[in-house]
C-alpha cells in the first residue's frame, strides 16, 4: 500500500523569492528558474528528509500539468524577435522541473513529466501507483504544478511512500488532503 | 571600478533573467560557474558574451578567453574596464 508521508502547497500570490531566502537561501540556481521550476523545487524543500543530499535511486520525481512549460515559452518566444534568450530556452521543457528537483536533492530515481487536458485525481494516482511498479522505488515526490502565468498557478505536492503510518493514498485522501 | 562592478550585476541579472536577484546577493569575487558561486552553466556563457559586445563594445573571438574573463564579476569589471570600446 502506498501512504501519504508529507503534503506542502503554495498558495497563488505567494512572493516566491521571499519564500526562497526565508527558508532555502544557498542555491542561486533558483534565480535562474522560471516561475513553475521555482514552485515545484520549492515544494520539493518544504518536503525534503533529513538528512539532506544523501543521493537515492530509491525516490521518483512525477510532476503534472496542465500547461507544460506554457509561461515560460512565452517569454521565451518574446526574445525571439531581438536575440533569443538560452537561458531562457532551457526552461521551454516541461519535464525541467522533475530535473531541477532531481539534481538539487540527488535523488536519482526514475523521473517524469505529464501533461494532462485536466486535473484527474484518477490517472494522476494511477500513473504514481505505476512508478512505484519496479523493485527499486520506495518513495516518490509527486506535484501538481500548473503554472499558467506568473501570478497564475496552481501547486502542490506529496511525499508518497510505500508502507508507512500515513493516510492511503488514493484518490479520496488526494481529494481531501488538497482541499484541506 | 566600484561603480562598474554594481553595473555589470545590474547588467548580469537582466540578460540571466535572474529574477528576484539584487546586486547584494553577488559577491564581487564568487565564481559565476559551479555550484560555489552564482551556479551559471555554459548555456549563460553565450549571454555573457552578448552583454560585453552590446553594453562595452568588447568581442570575445576566443573560447578560452571567456574562461578568463568570467571568473567572477570583479574580474570581468577589471577586463571591461581595460577593454571597452564604449
Amino acid at each position: 500500500m502506498l501512504t501519504i508521508k508529507r503534503f506542502a502547497s503554495i498558495p497563488c500570490g505567494t512572493d516566491l523569492t521571499a519564500l526562497y531566502r526565508a527558508t532555502v537561501g544557498d542555491y542561486p540556481k533558483f534565480f535562474k528558474m522560471d516561475t513553475a521550476c521555482k514552485l515545484g523545487f520549492l515544494l520539493a524543500e518544504q518536503l525534503a528528509d533529513e538528512p539532506r543530499f544523501t543521493p537515492r535511486e530509491d525516490r521518483a520525481v512525477l510532476m503534472f500539468s496542465t500547461c507544460g512549460s506554457l509561461c515560460n515559452d512565452r517569454h521565451y518566444e518574446e526574445t525571439v524577435r531581438e536575440f533569443p534568450s538560452p537561458s531562457l530556452f532551457v526552461y521551454t521543457l516541461p519535464n525541467i522541473i522533475t530535473g531541477e528537483i532531481a539534481i538539487r536533492n540527488k535523488y536519482e530515481g526514475e523521473t517524469s513529466a505529464y501533461v494532462m487536458e485536466r486535473f484527474d485525481p484518477e490517472t494522476f494516482v494511477a500513473l504514481v501507483e505505476q512508478a512505484f511498479q519496479d523493485s527499486v522505488t520506495a518513495s516518490a515526490l509527486c506535484g501538481w504544478v500548473d503554472c499558467r502565468a506568473d501570478d497564475d498557478y496552481t501547486a502542490f505536492a506529496f511525499l508518497v511512500e510505500r508502507g508507512g503510518n500515513g493516510k492511503e493514498f488514493n484518490v479520496d485522501n488526494l481529494y481531501g488532503t488538497v482541499n484541506q | 571600478m566600484e561603480q562598474l562592478i554594481n553595473e555589470i550585476k545590474l547588467k548580469l541579472i537582466d540578460a540571466l533573467n535572474l529574477d528576484g536577484m539584487t546586486p547584494a546577493d553577488i559577491d564581487d569575487h564568487a565564481p559565476l560557474f559551479g555550484d560555489e558561486g552564482l551556479g551559471l552553466d555554459s548555456i549563460d556563457v553565450l549571454e555573457l558574451i552578448v552583454l560585453l559586445e552590446r553594453n562595452y563594445g568588447i568581442r570575445l573571438a576566443n573560447p578560452q578567453e571567456g574562461k578568463k574573463v568570467f571568473q567572477s564579476v570583479a574580474v570581468m569589471a577589471d577586463y571591461v574596464a581595460a577593454n571597452r570600446t564604449k
